[in-house]
Order: structure tokens, then sequence, then C-alpha cells
């Protein structure tokens, strides 16, 4: 299989959780023996290309950040470009966020069913999954263990041609947390995540705090 | 405050909007962003982590961020694309991030940012072309979860007097 692959991430490449999952993703997709080809929709200077690509192939996937509830504005605005198809290629997703619950997503993944259609193509499903934040803040073995978890489903992709599976379907995880475990990442988030926030802040050259109100007002 | 922010190039409904709303006596703003240069959000995330608070695009949108804080209620005026708002509506709702910290807590059964402010906007909807209403509409209420406000509504640029109706 021959796919066309776009990281719908506004964020410059370097900077990209979309583009580390995706690594991974087509690692395994490759493995199973499938080539790609990547375009950077954070670069308007491969929109063209890009538009071509979208145009002449028949398995295209889209990889984005959720973004306030849906995909991306800079996303948004590529997409308005494009002449829909004639229903002769399948259309796929691959969604992730910050939020870890499923839940949190589904607004967004709903869109992604409807605007496949928009498309002229076919619908080929999305992989959904949160908690990918943190791939920013870490390096190393640390962030092999966020991402890692995609090379399969890149295989599975490869072997399938869309998400529809129950393996993907369970790739998302919980679709929300049980009480005692909310109980808990509320705790964690107040005693240990705010200072490893402002450890990065500090790192980042923040020289305000984090919840600084720069248009007036007091602190949260 | 009544905030009225306009992405499309009519000024039509601005001007029916602000007819209907001097008579009411509602007290309200409107921006025209035709005119202004406003990019997407690039999510750098410099405004939760490095400038918290500030976003890292120096484009006109600074002046929109000062007047959603502290408004009692803000409409978005766009036009459509691909059956939801288009991509200068969208804009809008994507660069307001820094209205909340990067702290995380449970409201409403939904892990949501700390809002920065104590103060945020109710959200509803004009659009003007084709979209998907009942999409529309679901969307409108999780955006608003991100203010940690409520949904006014969404209606069509030929509903407007039911649109005012809401904004008080």
């Amino acid at each position: 299989m021959h796919a066309v692959i776009m990281n719908g991430s506004p964020r410059v490449r370097k900077h990209s959780n979309t583009d580390r999952i995706l690594a991974r993703f087509l690692q395994g997709m490759t493995e199973d023996g499938s080539t790609f080809e990547q375009y950077e929709i954070s670069d308007r200077k491969q929109w063209e290309r890009a538009r071509t690509a979208f145009q002449h192939n028949d398995r295209i996937l889209i990889a984005l950040p959720l973004y306030v509830e849906n995909i991306p504005g800079l996303l948004m605005e590529f997409l308005e470009t494009l002449i829909p198809r004639g229903g002769d290629a399948t259309l796929s997703f691959i969604l992730q966020g910050g939020f870890a619950e499923g839940a949190q997503l589904r607004c967004g993944e709903a869109y992604l069913e409807m605007l496949a259609g928009r498309l002229g193509c076919r619908y080929g499903g999305t992989l959904v999954k949160g908690d990918n934040f943190g791939i920013r803040l870490t390096e190393g073995k640390e962030q092999e263990r966020i991402t890692a978890p995609y090379r399969e489903m890149g295989r599975v992709y490869s072997r399938e041609g869309s998400f529809f599976s129950e393996e993907c379907r369970k790739f998302t995880g919980p679709e929300t947390f049980p009480f005692f475990t909310r109980l808990l990442i509320s705790v964690v988030f107040r005693m240990i995540a705010r200072k490893r926030f402002a450890r990065a802040a500090r790192a980042w050259g923040a020289t305000r705090p984090l919840d600084d109100r720069p248009y007036g007002g007091r602190g949260v | 405050m009544v905030l009225l922010i306009n992405t499309t190039d009519d000024t039509g409904v601005t001007g029916q909007l602000r007819e209907l709303l001097e008579k009411t006596g509602t007290n309200f703003e409107i921006v025209q962003t035709a005119g202004m240069k406003i990019n997407p959000c690039m999510g750098c995330n410099h405004c939760w982590l490095r400038t918290p608070g500030i976003c890292s695009i120096r484009d006109d949108y600074e002046t929109v961020l000062k007047r959603i804080i502290g408004a009692g209620q803000m409409w978005v005026i766009t036009d459509t694309a691909l059956g939801f708002m288009d991509h200068k509506g969208k804009n809008i709702f994507d660069r307001i991030l820094p209205i909340t910290t990067m702290y995380l807590h449970f409201r409403n059964g939904q892990m949501r940012h700390v809002p920065r402010y104590p103060v945020l906007p109710d959200v509803g909807i004009i659009f003007r072309g084709e979209a998907d209403r009942a999409y529309l509409e679901r969307w409108t209420e999780r955006a608003a979860l991100n203010f940690e406000r409520k949904a006014l509504g969404v209606f069509r640029s030929d509903e407007i007097r039911e649109a005012v109706a809401c904004m008080r």
C-alpha cells in the first residue's frame, strides 16, 4: 500500500508532537511493506504539492492535534483549498490531544467523519488518542514510551487501510477515568505537576508565574 | 458587555445587530476583523510556558483577546466551510489559549485548563453559509467549556432577531 501522509499540525516540524507520533506510526507501516509520502501543513510552501497528492492518490491519512474541540485553523485553511474527490479515495485520520480521556476527543472525531464526506472521500476511520502533551516536554526513553504504541498501529493501518478494527478502538484507552483515578490525578496536578510545569517554564525562559494575568486581575 | 466579533467581510449582519441592540439599550462592542491581521495559532505553547498569558504571535489578535477578557458574552460571526466555521472563525477560538493556564482541573465532569481570568464570556455563533447546524451546536457547547461558561446558541445570519433575544 502507498499512502499520502499529511501532518496537519500548525507547529513547525521540529517541535511537532504529531510528527513524533507519525515517525513511530510510519516505522510500523514501512515494516509491514507499505510506502508513503509526507507533507507538512505548517509549511505553506508544501501546500501545492500536498494538494496534487490529495488529488492523485487513493489512500490518504491526515494526522492532527485537537485544537478547541476540532481541527486547527491552519489545517482548515488548507482543506478549504482542496477540490473534493469523487468517492474514489479513502481518507483516514490520526487525532491526538493532550487530555487523557477519550471522551475529550469525540467531538473532533465526529467532525472528521463528516469532513471525509465533504472532501468527497470514503471515511477510513480515526485513530483517537490523548495524553500526548508530554511528548514536547520529554526526550529519549520517556518520549519513546509515549510514542512507541503508534508503531503497532502503523502496521495495522498498512494491513487494513483503515482504523475500524477493535484493536484501533481499544487504542484510545479509557473513555473517562473512574472517580478515584480522577481524584488521584487532581492530587498529582496540585502536588507534583505544577512544580514540573514551573521547572519547564524556567527552562523555557519564563520570568513571570504561570498563572500571571498580564491584562489585569488577581492571580489564579 | 456583549462582544461581537465579525470575521466575515460583510458588515451587513453587524449593521443589523447594531440597530437592534441600540433599540434594546444593550451594552455592546463590535470588532470587525476583516481589516486585521490575525494569524492561526501555531501551538507553540509560549502563552503557557514562556510568557504566561501573552501570545507569541504579535498581530492584531491581542486587541481582540483583551476585549474577550471581561466580556459577558462573546458572539463570533463567521462564514462556513466544509460544514463547519471557516478558518477565520476557527482562528478566533484557537487563539484563546492565553486565557487559560496550563494547570488542569475537573469541572462539570470534564478535565479543563484552569482559566487565567475570573470573568470570561458565554459563547454564541452566528454563521453565514451552509453548515451542519447540529454539529455546530454540539461544538459550541464544547468550546464554551474552555471558558467554563455556557453556550448561547448557534444562529444563521437570517436569524438575527432570535440571536439578539439571547444578548444581554
